[in-house]
């Protein structure tokens, strides 16, 4: 199970090399969500509201990648004729779809870093995190919680064709629940609620209060609860709708 | 298999939604022994791949049962999968970005070779399929015939007791389907079992012990190909070259007294009509009185082969 993962992995990453365009969409993404971020806040003036905006479009942009990167990547699969062939295998298809998501977490790791850097390199967003070490420890948090949501997002890329159509749907969703694009303080309370259940709003949290302040240690917490409840939801999806597409006929159709 | 069973359904319309039914599968039922090639023969739609798919655990069939090496493929698919290789014919079903080597290396991972006996295994594959040394391309570069061998190569790596072979020649040009039915024949020798779709009859002929041939579902004959051909033995083919033929005018040659079946092929810029009768009437001169208005070309009387057995079960199915 390891070995595929790893496997996997690995090959997800050097097709994702290979492809001038999915290249090209990384460098150029973390340059517009940074730009973004000044150009909404900059008449403020206020440092510590920059650098919170920055980590808010960071976040954003992570979350993006992975649910994009990992619909494309599923979609791919089809297209390839290989998703027939990774349910067939005698390693579990979760190793294999998780090995999609958490590559796809990585990718989004650097985005979250790249964002942070030309904010700096071109705005002059002051980087000053308050606890380094909680800081990179709760961008992990986040990338594991990210990585595992789109675990169990990837389970439905499984059963339908238009997964990355569906993959750009599910980012907006995400960045409302969360409190990413908008505070969550104008919205209903309801959805403020829905937040509590994604990984993206604890891990968001915790990178803030690493960065600005205050202790990001039941955040982080709570980034490790969710996102074992995503790995146990998403194997038992996966395992579902796997039989649902062998009941249908689904796998190859693309 | 036993009384295999599979319908797809789908739904069409947006307000008022229509079920579709299509059964692609109507009881079929046959068995493999170990250390056969066994060939599944039928013309496209007849259900070769769905049959295929079944047993490699990745469709579930609508009624029947079926049991590979003793293990049930809808319910035990954990037991099947380890023991089986599966390669469908096509440029599908391989990473085109990456080259042979990392494809198998990733495959070999799946299909948890040991980690010790991983680099061997991959080449010893690559010099059974005819690779070695080419194995560091990307497979986008490869052809499609290599891109066949590297299928097989695929499904062998963890030494699978039965290997399902999905039209593996399909789409090759003439050299490319015979590197790849040397292949086949070599495995052959090893001793592996073979489950083979195709609706290529010389390929059939040359390669299985035993034919079964399916239409539209359901179970038309089986048997060696002696005696598929047996079946016809009694009879005599007439080629009839022609450059155009009218439906009507077929169905009038059918209406012929002793004529058995009737089928045209398409070679070149001709039309070629083919009717078996049986042995003894002499009806080439009735036939081409039928034929009067047509532009005809060669007329040859010969010996029915595997496939004159093959149009007439098709036909009378």
């Amino acid at each position: 199970m390891i070995r595929a993962f790893l496997g996997g992995m690995r090959i997800h990453v050097i097709q994702f090399s290979r492809n001038p365009f999915d290249l090209s969409g990384v460098f150029l993404w973390p340059i517009l969500y940074a730009s973004i971020a000044y150009y909404l806040l900059r008449s403020k003036d206020d440092p510590r509201l920059m650098l919170a905006a920055s980590l808010g479009a960071a976040v954003m942009l992570m979350w993006s990648l992975v649910v994009i990167g990992s619909s494309n990547a599923l979609e791919n699969q089809r297209w390839l004729g290989t998703l027939e062939l990774l349910v067939a295998a005698p390693a579990p298809f979760a190793a294999a779809i998780a090995s999609i998501t958490v590559a796809s977490g990585f990718v989004g790791a650097y985005g979250f870093v790249a964002t942070l850097l030309w904010g700096r390199l071109l705005f002059h967003v002051p980087i000053a995190i308050d606890d380094p070490f909680a800081f990179v420890l709760a961008i992990l948090c986040c990338v594991l919680a990210i990585g595992t949501l789109g675990l169990v997002m990837a389970s439905t890329f499984v059963l339908y064709r238009a997964a990355f159509s569906l993959g750009i749907g599910l980012q907006y969703p995400v960045w409302i629940a969360t409190g990413l694009l908008v505070p969550l303080s104008v919205l209903p309370a309801f959805v403020g609620k829905i937040g509590w259940l994604l990984g993206p709003y604890w891990g968001f949290r915790a990178i803030r209060q690493a960065a600005l302040g205050g202790g990001p240690w039941p955040q982080m917490g709570m980034c490790l609860v969710v996102s074992a409840a995503y790995v146990v939801i998403g194997a038992l999806c996966l395992r579902l709708f796997v039989r649902v597409a062998r009941s249908t006929g689904s796998l190859k159709l693309t | 298999m036993d009384g295999l069973c599979r319908t797809y359904r789908s739904r069409r319309g947006i307000a008022r939604r229509r079920r579709n039914d299509v059964e692609a599968l109507r009881g079929i039922s046959f068995e493999v022994e170990r250390g056969e090639l066994f060939g599944l023969l039928g013309p496209n739609g007849a259900g070769k791949t769905t049959t295929i798919k079944i047993l490699a655990t990745l469709l579930l069939p609508s009624a029947g049962s079926a049991r590979v090496l003793g293990f049930d493929p809808a319910r035990e698919p954990g037991k099947v999968r380890p023991r089986i290789g599966h390669v469908f014919g096509g440029d599908r079903g391989l990473y085109d970005r990456l080259s042979a080597l990392d494809n198998l290396r990733y495959f070999a991972d799946l299909y948890r070779v040991p980690v010790r006996e991983k680099r061997a295994r991959i080449g010893e594959l690559l010099e059974l399929v005819g690779l070695a040394g080419r194995e560091r391309e990307r497979v986008e570069t490869y052809s499609r015939g290599m891109r066949q061998r590297l299928h097989i190569a695929r499904g062998l790596l963890h030494d699978p007791e039965i290997l399902f072979l999905d039209e593996p020649t399909i789409g090759l040009d003439p050299v490319g389907a015979r590197e790849v039915r040397e292949t086949v024949a070599t495995l052959r020798t090893q001793g592996k079992t073979i489950l083979l779709t195709t609706h290529y009859m010389y390929e059939a002929d040359e390669l299985c012990q035993r034919i079964a041939v399916i239409s539209e579902g359901e179970l038309a004959a089986a048997g060696t190909p002696s005696e598929l051909k047996a079946r016809v033995r009694d009879r005599t083919i007439v080629e009839i070259e022609t450059f155009g033929v009218e439906y009507d005018v077929l169905e009038r040659l059918r209406a012929v007294e002793g004529v058995a079946s009737v089928a045209t092929e398409t070679r070149e810029q001709a039309v070629v009509v083919l009717v078996q009768s049986q042995r003894g009437s002499e009806l080439v001169q009735r036939l081409l009185g039928e034929l009067d208005g047509t532009k005809v070309g060669r007329v040859i009387t010969r010996e029915p082969t595997l496939e004159d057995a093959y149009v007439s079960l098709v036909q009378a199915s």
